[in-house]
């Protein structure tokens, strides 16, 4: 009687267990305490068109859950077979354990690490992650800068924002392009004219008759002359590629327009047994969301004397030469933000490789009313940043110089200036996240930084303390 | 290639081919994933009009050579004509447009342009101006080129005889310490030689300058015996850095002939590698030479068009190192192509100009093959289409042809894969017999709002001084991630075409690669880090690659 019992339970169990197992996904995905993420898949469609307002707001909202969600094994989470290379690269061995804290899988979501003051904001150290190509190393398992980079979480507040700068900057220089081969074509001899985007010089280019350009005295900018204004490096394009290597590298969560059977061959390329792990349209969704956080503002703490030591420091930021690269704002045409964009390459959709793309208009949003304008009506997104990339090291001052991994082809000591919007923040400071104070990080200004730090470090104390209170006037309000 | 049709032997080869690669190909067609290319033909409307005619001198050769002739480095065309004369076109297309051609009066007699076979561009005297080297029944002609597209008969001023043969084939390198090319004729059939044409194949040329300031070939060498060639090759088969020379043989008129390997040591004669060395006798109805490097090991393998199955060669690993021995992978790959893909007829194929090319941009290296009928014989496929052989992410070759537009009823001979319209995507050219010529501009892949860019891609022209300007011979490495693909620069292979300009690399989601260059002489460059979708220009010397632009529309 027990065994005969018995095997009906048996049977019963594995039959719950098949169905677990084999059909998770579908069978249960849609109970609420489902161990997976509802938001992924919730938009089928890329969305299209200018957006309306609600529609907007909907995207949003999806892109929002994607953030914050933990991923878990039922969405993908974990890449058994694939590093965390932006080129879709196999692992020689296949790993067996979802998460690893160096070369990744290194977090189940995005805002693990993005929630310094909030969701989307920056990390503590304790949120550092570590970059590597993936390519030779791909299984480090070492603290040792000779195999990866560590770096501190940047917020993303005004991220739309700075994309959007980016791409006008980078139509900017490429036009200074055509024009100086235009010009050389037609005189019929070399012209170097200077390249300047919204103020920012980047050196100079120089074109032949025939059509060769020559980069030799480009500064600051890539030789396709595209701003890539993300990461402390600088070496990402648009919040769509970081979005799809950060799901990929920390989260082991692939995109299809990256990692799917076009540009693999499978739909599991990184071999956890899920398929199509993020569409593009999750992608967009998460864009959106990025794209549309607010920007930072200023705002000046109710404590007697910080307004006036505020005001003083900002006047010093300007006569130590620190608005030099940290520009206080920089003047935007455009709020529409289109996804996905137009400088992206294969690998990232763009605009070339969709039918119709989405814009959203970031001026419905209450936030962006209260941005300025100049005369002309255009945005001036006080970004406190350039877009520029820079040698912050040298022969005295090397503390930013820790790094021993170029990346992308972006020297050690080289790095994007970092925008100072949010400053106040999003302590500790430095792309390593290991200065602890802001006159720690200034003070380690080199290359570059160096004139500025020099006059920070001669100025009195209290003109040092009022440029203090001034940065810290630079907060995020989500 | 063929003229007769009693092929008693043939037919068991055929059975055979017809029974073995059919699940290969079934199987094949199933797990491709990657960007399909659709290749729009518009021959006409880009003003192409050119078909490649002639009787049985002609059913062979059909070639054309791609290079830029007035300096504005857009891929102009020369394309044989048989017994009708060659027709020059200057590419006036549009930047990632429709693709358009005006024809060139170069002033040439209309004589001295017909009864060509086979063209192929070279700068030999080091100019910077592309010669040609126009392959003709009868006295080949050499013609220097000049500034604006002009050109002049050079075979006096480079003492250079022509002479009477068939010439069929033709390749060209920089041997060591020498200023000048040193060029290899391919010659076919001796029409004049007692019993001809069975057994009677003239032997082949070897064109070394003499020392001086001016090219001076009037000391040719002969490479005898010749088996009727339709493509040579110099080649780094086993990266020495000296390359030899490889030769097709069609078998229809050769009398114990086989598919040759010349070796080209220095301080003597050029000889033939022996059994003994590991050359095993292979002998194939050969129409072209194809190079490239799978896994960039530095020793290539070849595609060889033939009737019925093409042959795909990789050296041999348990051959021993430095032995010329190759196994046949044409079917391991899915690559015989042995018959038509579509339409029906079951008859072998007939294979004449091969070309790797990575065709979808996808990094994975793409196999075009022109075929057609000899003429009208009957125990081949009449309806015999172009084969477009896509590179899997499986390391198999899918058939595509279809599905990119270039099935034709067209019987195809030389070819060029190039991008006429510079926007990073390769376009085809495929000269026709008895029809016009084909022109396809690839649109990118169909989707249902239209045609969308394939993956990334970069296009390097190397520049290596004085002499060999354009460093025919040299190797190409670019690496992306942990990928590396090669590219070698080279004059000759091919079915009667060559290309010269710009040499495309596909990327795939790659943004960005570094590249290296092993020049002439054997010296690595440095690295230079590029951004994907750029014309790279290296020059060698210089710290940093330099980035070209085509004219702004």
């Amino acid at each position: 009687m027990i065994s005969v019992n018995r095997m009906p339970g048996v049977a019963s169990l594995a039959l719950v267990l098949g169905l677990q197992i084999g059909s998770a996904g579908s069978v249960l995905a849609d109970e609420p305490w489902a161990e997976r993420t509802q938001a992924l898949g919730a938009s089928e469609d890329m969305p299209t068109g200018v957006l309306p307002k609600d529609e907007l707001l909907r995207l949003i909202d999806t892109g929002k859950a994607l953030f914050e969600a933990h991923f878990t094994t039922l969405d993908g989470v974990g890449r058994p077979q694939a590093t965390q290379a932006i080129d879709p690269t196999r692992r020689k061995h296949p790993r067996e354990q979802v998460f690893f804290r160096t070369a990744g899988p290194d977090a189940g979501s995005c805002a693990a690490c993005h929630n310094q003051p909030a969701i989307g904001g920056a990390g503590d150290f304790v949120a550092n992650v570590f970059a590597s190509e993936g390519f030779e190393s791909a299984d480090f398992d070492s603290l040792d800068p000779q195999f990866s980079s560590e770096r501190g979480t940047n917020h993303l507040f005004g991220a739309g924002l700075v994309e959007l700068l980016a791409r006008e900057m980078s139509a900017e220089l490429q036009a200074i392009r055509g024009d100086v081969l235009s010009q050389a074509r037609a005189g019929g001899a070399a012209v170097r004219l200077p390249l300047e985007a919204k103020g920012v010089e980047f050196g100079y280019i120089s074109a032949e008759p025939d059509g060769s350009v020559n980069l030799d005295e480009l500064d600051g900018v890539d030789t396709d002359l595209v701003i890539r204004p993300f990461t402390q490096k600088g070496v990402m394009t648009s919040l769509r590629q970081f979005s799809i290597n950060a799901l990929n590298q920390h989260h082991g969560m692939q995109a299809s327009e990256r990692f799917g059977a076009r540009w693999t061959g499978s739909d599991d390329f990184d071999g956890d047994g899920k398929t199509a792990e993020i569409s593009s349209a999750d992608v967009s969704a998460l864009v959106s969301w990025q794209a549309t956080l607010p920007a930072p503002v200023r705002m000046v703490p109710e404590a007697a004397g910080w307004a006036e030591a505020a005001e003083r420091g900002e006047a010093s930021f300007t006569d130590f030469g620190c608005t030099v690269c940290h520009r206080p704002a920089l003047p935007l045409e455009t709020l529409s933000f289109a996804d996905p964009g137009p400088f992206d390459l294969a690998g990232t959709l763009n605009d070339g490789q969709v039918g119709a793309k989405a814009v959203y208009d970031i001026s419905l949003l209450n936030w962006a009313k209260d941005l300025p304008r100049d005369a002309e009506g255009r945005v001036l997104v006080p970004l406190f940043g350039d877009l520029k990339r820079h040698v912050m090291t040298d022969n005295q001052i090397d503390a930013l110089g820790n790094e021993l991994l170029s990346q992308r082809f972006v020297d050690r000591n080289i790095f994007q200036t970092a925008e100072l919007w949010g400053v106040g923040s999003t302590q500790p400071y430095g792309h390593r996240n290991d200065f602890s104070t802001l006159n720690e990080i200034i003070l380690a200004h080199g290359g570059n930084g160096r004139e500025a730090r020099d006059a920070y470090a001669a100025a009195p104390d209290a003109e040092k303390s009022a440029l203090i209170a001034f940065l810290k006037t630079l907060v995020i309000v989500p | 290639m063929m003229k007769m049709s009693s092929l008693l032997s043939f037919s068991a080869i055929w059975l055979t081919a017809l029974s073995l690669p059919v699940t290969a190909q079934a199987q094949a067609q199933t797990d491709f994933t990657a960007d399909v290319p659709i290749l729009q033909e518009e021959a006409a409307n880009a003003g192409i009009n050119q078909s490649y005619t002639g009787g049985w001198e002609f059913f062979v050769g059909g070639g054309a050579a791609s290079f830029d002739c007035n300096g504005d480095r857009l891929p102009d065309l020369v394309i044989a004509g048989g017994s009708s004369p060659a027709q020059f076109y200057v590419n006036e297309s549009q930047t990632g447009g429709a693709l358009a051609f005006k024809t060139l009066d170069t002033g040439l007699e209309a004589e001295d342009l017909t009864g060509i076979l086979g063209a192929y561009p070279l700068d030999i005297d080091n100019d910077r101006h592309m010669d040609l080297v126009l392959l003709r029944l009868g006295r080949n002609l050499v013609l220097k080129g000049g500034a604006d597209c002009k050109f002049e008969k050079a075979n006096r001023s480079f003492s250079i005889d022509g002479g009477r043969a068939w010439s069929t084939a033709m390749s060209a390198i920089w041997e060591k310490g020498n200023e000048f090319p040193t060029i290899a004729i391919g010659n076919y059939v001796d029409r004049s030689a007692p019993g001809t044409p069975f057994g009677t194949c003239e032997p082949n040329q070897l064109l070394r300058s003499r020392p001086g300031e001016t090219p001076d070939y009037s000391e040719p060498l002969t490479l005898e015996p010749g088996y009727c060639a339709l493509s040579v090759l110099f080649t780094d088969w086993n990266r020495t850095g000296r390359p030899d020379l490889r030769i097709t043989n069609d078998r229809q008129y050769y009398r114990g002939g086989e598919e040759q390997l010349w070796d080209m040591a220095e301080g003597r004669a050029p000889r033939l590698y022996s059994s003994s060395q590991g050359w095993q006798r292979l002998t194939i109805w050969g129409m072209g030479i194809a190079e490239t490097d799978f896994d960039a090991d530095g020793l290539p393998e070849y595609a060889l068009t033939s009737m019925g199955d093409t042959k795909i060669q990789k050296l041999d690993d348990e051959a021993g190192e430095d032995r010329p021995t190759y196994r046949d992978i044409a079917f391991e790959k899915g690559a015989t192509a042995h018959r038509p893909y579509t339409g029906g007829d079951a008859k072998p194929s007939t294979g004449w100009h091969s070309q790797f090319a990575d065709i979808n941009n996808d990094t994975k290296t793409d196999l075009f093959i022109a075929k057609g009928n000899v003429q009208a014989m009957p125990d081949f496929a009449s309806f015999d289409p172009d084969n477009l052989l896509l590179g899997g992410f499986d390391d198999s070759f899918h058939e595509k042809g279809m599905e990119a537009g270039i099935a034709l009823n067209t019987r195809g001979r030389g070819a060029i894969v190039e991008d006429f319209n510079m926007d990073g995507m390769l376009d085809l050219f495929v000269v026709n017999r008895e029809h016009p010529a084909s022109l396809f501009r690839n649109l990118g892949a169909a989707t249902d709002w239209g045609h969308r860019a394939l993956g990334n891609w970069v296009k390097i022209e190397l520049d290596n001084g004085k002499i060999n300007p354009a460093a025919v011979g040299s190797l190409i490495s670019v690496r992306t991630g942990t990928r590396t693909q090669t590219r070698r620069i080279q004059v000759g292979g091919g079915h009667a075409s060559g290309q010269t300009g710009f040499v495309h690399v596909g990327l795939g989601v790659s943004e960005r690669a570094t590249i290296r260059v092993q020049w002439p002489d054997g010296e690595w460059s440095h690295p230079y880090r590029v951004f994907a979708n750029q014309h790279v220009r290296i020059i060698r010397g210089e710290a940093n690659a330099r980035y070209w632009y085509p004219v702004a529309q």
